[in-house]
């Protein structure tokens, strides 16, 4: 038997060795229960998909309705200081006005005393 | 090319469950792994099976994945060969898990082995054209290789595994 022979010989060998092993038996079975189980799991996803808008929905109109509450407090509470602080200034002018008056008064009843004598 | 043909999931379990299980055993040399590959095959193509044209195109699309992920379990888990199952069944009685086998002959099994100590490349090549009978050509385009890569594995793993045989393989040891 020369070479090629030998070599054809081998590939005829490994032709043999190399038939499709059978699958085991258990294969099939585990498959498509492996299968059975993503079907099962692909529709809870689905269902759960069509639900979560629903809860997404509650959850972002509560987050609002929060951040507005926050929101407006803290605004409310500008206001209120800026409105305080108003008053109070108006106050402080207010008593400016009543105290140059009441000087002005005095100048006046002073002036009239130092000037009626001379008269 | 039937235009209406419509896959069937379960048919296709049966005809190619053989085929993708053996492509992964004889890449891996691991029986559990090779079951786990061929599920993950199956379960892919029923992803994909809107996609399947026809019989040809699911027989060459399992082959393809097959081949991927077997390269990829080998990656991802550093698979000894032969020499593991040849030191251990010399040693230890240990069987390897191509001799599980019933219709396997010993000589059969061994070769299988000796296979298993392939590279990579060599191994996937090998599987291609002896098991699935494909041409170079089919090969390149299941593994999405080119050309002159896949006939120079080819050569390069037949000489080696027939170095192997020569060495290993008692059975084998005839012809010389």
């Amino acid at each position: 038997m020369d070479e090629f022979e030998r070599e054809l010989e081998f590939e005829r060998e490994l032709e043999q060795a190399f038939e499709r092993r059978p699958a085991p038996p258990s294969l099939k079975r585990r498959l498509m229960e492996r299968r059975a189980k993503e079907t099962r799991r692909a529709a809870r996803a689905q269902r759960s998909w069509l639900t979560w808008p629903a809860v997404t929905w509650q959850r972002l109109a509560a987050s609002l309705v929060l951040t507005a509450m926050v929101a407006g407090s803290v605004e409310w509470r500008i206001v209120e200081q800026r409105r305080r602080e108003e008053a109070a200034r108006q106050q402080v002018l207010t008593a400016l006005r009543i105290t140059g008056q009441a000087l002005d008064r005095m100048n006046v009843r002073l002036a009239a005393r130092h000037n009626g004598p001379q008269d | 090319m039937a235009p209406d043909w419509q896959p069937d999931f379960e048919q296709l379990v049966d005809q190619h469950q053989s085929m993708v299980f053996s492509l992964a055993l004889r890449m891996t040399a691991d029986r559990g792994l090779a079951e786990e590959i061929a599920q993950d095959v199956f379960m892919e193509l029923d992803r994909n099976l809107a996609r399947i044209e026809n019989p040809a195109h699911a027989c060459f699309w399992l082959r393809r994945v097959a081949m991927s992920r077997s390269a990829d379990a080998l990656r991802r888990r550093k698979v000894r060969g032969l020499d593991l199952w040849v030191e251990m069944e010399d040693v230890h009685g240990v069987h390897s898990p191509f001799a599980v086998e019933d219709r396997a002959s010993p000589l059969s099994a061994r070769l299988e082995q000796l296979l298993a100590t392939l590279p990579e490349p060599q191994r996937a090549a090998l599987v291609l054209r002896f098991q699935e009978d494909l041409t170079p050509e089919e090969i390149a385009s299941t593994l999405q290789a080119p050309l002159a890569t896949v006939k120079s594995h080819l050569q390069r793993g037949l000489k080696l595994l027939r170095a192997k045989a020569q060495c290993h393989l008692k059975e084998y040891v005839r012809g010389n």
